[in-house]
């Protein structure tokens, strides 16, 4: 049994979804005992899917299994009198509370934060909402695709575009709305736990997901502080940023005969490498392709030209021929590419867990090892709805 | 003795350009007293520009050449005092300089020493150069992101910030448990293994279907009406993600089309996905004659999901952001007063986060290596005509 980094930790997770569980699943992988507290329905991310063969199935959902694995799992009908006395009880005894109602919810229960700081001064209380219990847009409801637009993100994602009002802003795959929201709550939570170390003291944070997105472009914020204009989403203003040297990265992507890959040789050092790597073509020594100010304000011609050198070759060996010469350079890998990366298999980032239902499957692991302490990042698998009923809530009596 | 969680934590900031001084920027406006050690000769890009005021918030930052002996040396026992260690740079870069977890728990046996790196420190690819935009490809975390059948996208700015949260939360996790076992911690970060952790929906449908996921655009896997709208003026939208029935009933109500309300096609979710196509240019015809902040308002009223899709100027003036204090203002040394981000939570009840003007390279020498390392006036004096204190 590996300890982890928060042995004796107790955590109740009360959210649904994908932010407050994300939280409290990153709290489980550090090593916290995280109680799921799911309605007699289960949670909704128990109906998100993906699902084996498309076919939902409460137990089979991939987000749920992967946003609850390491946890243990009640389910309690809290509007019920034995449901609120039942958690009330696992309060007790809780360091931390995590959840994401809509505003007010689980206080309308009478299970809010101050009901339950008279049963345990101590506690921990986090909430995580779309734009927290404060504000104009306090009771606004938004989802991810909401959120990510609203916080400048999707304006970002696509870079500019011939028409921008028949190509509109796109947000991003995979719930990031809802993950950074998580990700927030866990780090402010682990704060506050350490707060809790040295002074004893509990408190409620209270987590808005919009300015966690909004948090994210805190470089494009002081931009603004100090005037500067959006970056366009029209490719011809770009033109003209570039002209008067606002663009200052050169990095993109190239066709490949298997895909692309992605490549910056920005500094004149990686460009003079990457011209090795293409064995120096003859149009090199152009004089509109000679400097970096030169290649910048050139780059759509410049493009064309080493799209057509790259699409003789794969993805995989451009990659490889550029990070020989050290010039940032990777392919354009999809979930596919992922399985047979040898740096994330000799690292051990995926790991397989039994699911009772689903089955051996292998999730995402933690990003970070810590040199004197391992974590338990397959301790058990999401919990089946209802699972640890017997076991836990029968101790409470 | 103030009571921010972070209070009496010592953190030398050895990291540079986005994802470290972010994790940082966390923990000082937190309470943790940040020392920012720079070099004059190799400067921190995230030091120019406006951007700096908001990577380097609330942070003191000495000049230091690391590379000399007595400069090494300095930083040593500046770690010998500290708590907590976090550096970015290339893998390598930190044991060259003598810098190893090795010699930090050697000045300090409990050090929390922090190192991020594009594809983490030890495995076949350690070396890869990388920046947080080609990473994105790398990790598959663009591969769900675009247009169906499109060109792979850029990818915006996601890398970076998102690592730079999940350093800070690292060390808060490693710092707690220090508070419980006295023990220190060498944490190896990988960056495209933090943007790969965020695609778990995608890992595991291939895994279940044996398909590789595909970018969906605004659409949604499940919910239908999905999207953006066009709106009055030029590249306004305002998205729209109808989540369940009775949401499906208001919208229909706000966009004054009874109709469909009642048509049995648009029942559920399943319906309006395989119509969506025909859903999108009824609510178009409604939204294209509203400001999208009205179009969000009428909508909002009556429990649809909604909001603007703004760029980063709008965003900034967004009244959400500012009444609730996440938009601060700060004086800065050219005399303006800006106003600049804050974080994204609130400890009720609790101190106000320290927000200060983002320190200059070398502003606190004299704090640093007079009041906390006991040098002499005369000996900081000679360090600096040596060029070791710059």
């Amino acid at each position: 049994m590996v300890a982890g980094l928060l042995p004796g930790v107790r955590i109740l997770d009360v959210g649904q979804g994908i932010s407050a569980p994300y939280c409290a699943k990153i709290l489980a992988q550090m090593g916290a005992e995280v109680i799921k507290v799911e309605p007699l329905e289960g949670d909704e991310a128990r109906r998100m899917g993906p699902f084996p063969s498309d076919s939902p199935h409460p137990e089979k959902s991939g987000l749920f299994l992967a946003m609850n694995a390491n946890k243990y799992g009640v389910s309690l009908d809290l509007a019920s009198p034995d449901g609120a006395e039942a958690f009330k009880g696992l309060a007790a005894g809780a360091d931390i509370v995590v959840e994401n109602p809509p505003p007010g919810s689980l206080e309308a229960h009478g299970l809010g934060y101050e009901t339950l700081k008279t049963i345990n001064p101590g506690l921990i209380f986090t909430s995580v909402t779309p734009f927290g219990n404060r504000g104009p847009y306090k009771y606004f409801k938004a989802t991810d695709l909401v959120l990510y637009h609203m916080s400048g993100h999707a304006h970002g994602l696509l870079g500019a575009v011939e028409n921008p009002d028949s190509n509109p802003p796109i947000r991003a795959g995979g719930h990031q709305a809802e993950l950074v929201g998580g990700m927030a709550a866990a780090t402010a939570t682990l704060m506050a736990l350490y707060r809790k170390r040295i002074t004893g003291k509990g408190c409620r944070i209270d987590i808005s997901s919009f300015e966690a997105m909004v948090n994210q472009l805190i470089s494009g914020l002081a931009n603004c502080a100090y005037g500067r204009p959006a970056p366009p989403r029209d490719a011809r203003k770009v033109e003209e940023a570039a002209a008067a040297g606002m663009v200052s990265a050169i990095g993109g992507i190239l066709p490949c005969n298997d895909g692309y890959v992605a490549i910056s040789p920005r500094e004149d050092v990686q460009w003079e490498r990457w011209l090795g790597v293409m064995d120096n073509p003859a149009w090199a020594t152009e004089e509109r392709y000679s400097t970096r100010d030169a290649r910048q304000k050139n780059s759509p011609a410049l493009w064309k030209l080493l799209s057509e050198w790259s699409s003789n070759y794969s993805k995989h060996e451009i990659a490889r021929w550029g990070q020989e010469q050290r010039i940032p350079c990777f392919p354009v890998n999809t979930v596919l590419d992922l399985f047979n990366d040898d740096q994330l298999a000799h690292r051990e980032f995926f790991v397989e867990i039994e699911h009772p239902a689903a089955g051996a499957l292998k999730y995402p692991g933690a990003a970070y090892k810590f040199s004197n302490t391992g974590l338990p990042l397959a301790a058990r698998p999401a919990p089946l709805l209802g699972e640890h009923n017997e076991s836990i809530l029968e101790k409470l009596e | 003795m103030s009571d921010l969680p972070l209070d009496g934590v010592r953190v030398v900031d050895l990291s540079w350009i986005i994802a470290g001084p972010t994790a940082t920027r966390f923990m000082a406006a937190m309470g943790a007293e940040v020392i920012k050690v720079g070099s004059g000769r190799r400067p921190d890009p995230s030091t120019r520009g406006p951007a700096f005021q908001a990577y380097n918030q609330s942070k003191l930052y000495c000049a230091l050449n690391i590379s000399s002996p007595e400069g090494l040396e300095l930083v040593k026992q500046l770690i010998a005092v500290s708590d907590v260690v976090i550096e970015n740079f290339a893998v390598g870069v930190i044991d060259r300089l003598g810098l190893s977890y090795e010699a930090a728990s050697a000045a300090r046996p409990d050090i929390i020493m922090v190192s991020s790196s594009g594809t983490g420190h030890f495995g076949p690819h350690k070396d890869y150069v990388a920046y947080g935009s080609l990473l994105q490809h790398y990790t598959g975390w663009n591969s769900i992101s675009g247009n169906p059948g499109g060109e792979p996208v850029p990818g915006g700015l996601w890398a970076d910030p998102w690592v730079g949260m999940e350093l800070a939360m690292v060390t808060a996790a490693a710092l707690n448990n220090r508070a419980l076992t006295g023990q220190g911690q060498y944490i190896d970060f990988s960056m495209a293994e933090a943007l790969t952790a965020g695609i778990p929906g995608a890992i595991l449908d291939y895994q279940m279907n044996h398909r590789v996921p595909e970018p969906m655009g605004n659409r949604d896997a499940r919910y239908a009406p999905h999207g953006v709208y066009h709106c009055v003026g030029a590249d306004r939208w305002v998205a729209i993600a109808v989540t369940n029935d009775e949401e499906w009933q208001s919208l229909c109500a706000v966009i004054q089309r009874p109709d469909l309300a009642v048509d049995p096609r648009f029942d559920n979710a399943d319906g309006r996905r395989k119509h969506q196509e025909k859903l999108d240019a009824a609510i178009t015809q409604w939204t294209s004659l509203l400001e999208d902040h009205e179009a969000t308002r009428r909508l909002q009223e009556t429990g649809v999901p909604s909001g603007p899709s703004l760029d980063i100027c709008r965003v900034f003036n967004e009244s959400q952001l500012r009444e609730v204090g996440y938009i601060n203002q700060i004086q800065t040394r050219d005399g303006e007063l800006r106003e600049l981000p804050g974080l994204p939570w609130r400890f009720e009840g609790g101190e106000e986060p320290i927000f200060t003007e983002a320190p200059i390279l070398g502003q606190h020498n004299e704090y640093v290596y007079q009041e906390l390392l006991g040098l002499s006036e005369h000996e900081t004096n000679r360090l600096v005509e040596e060029q070791i204190i710059y």
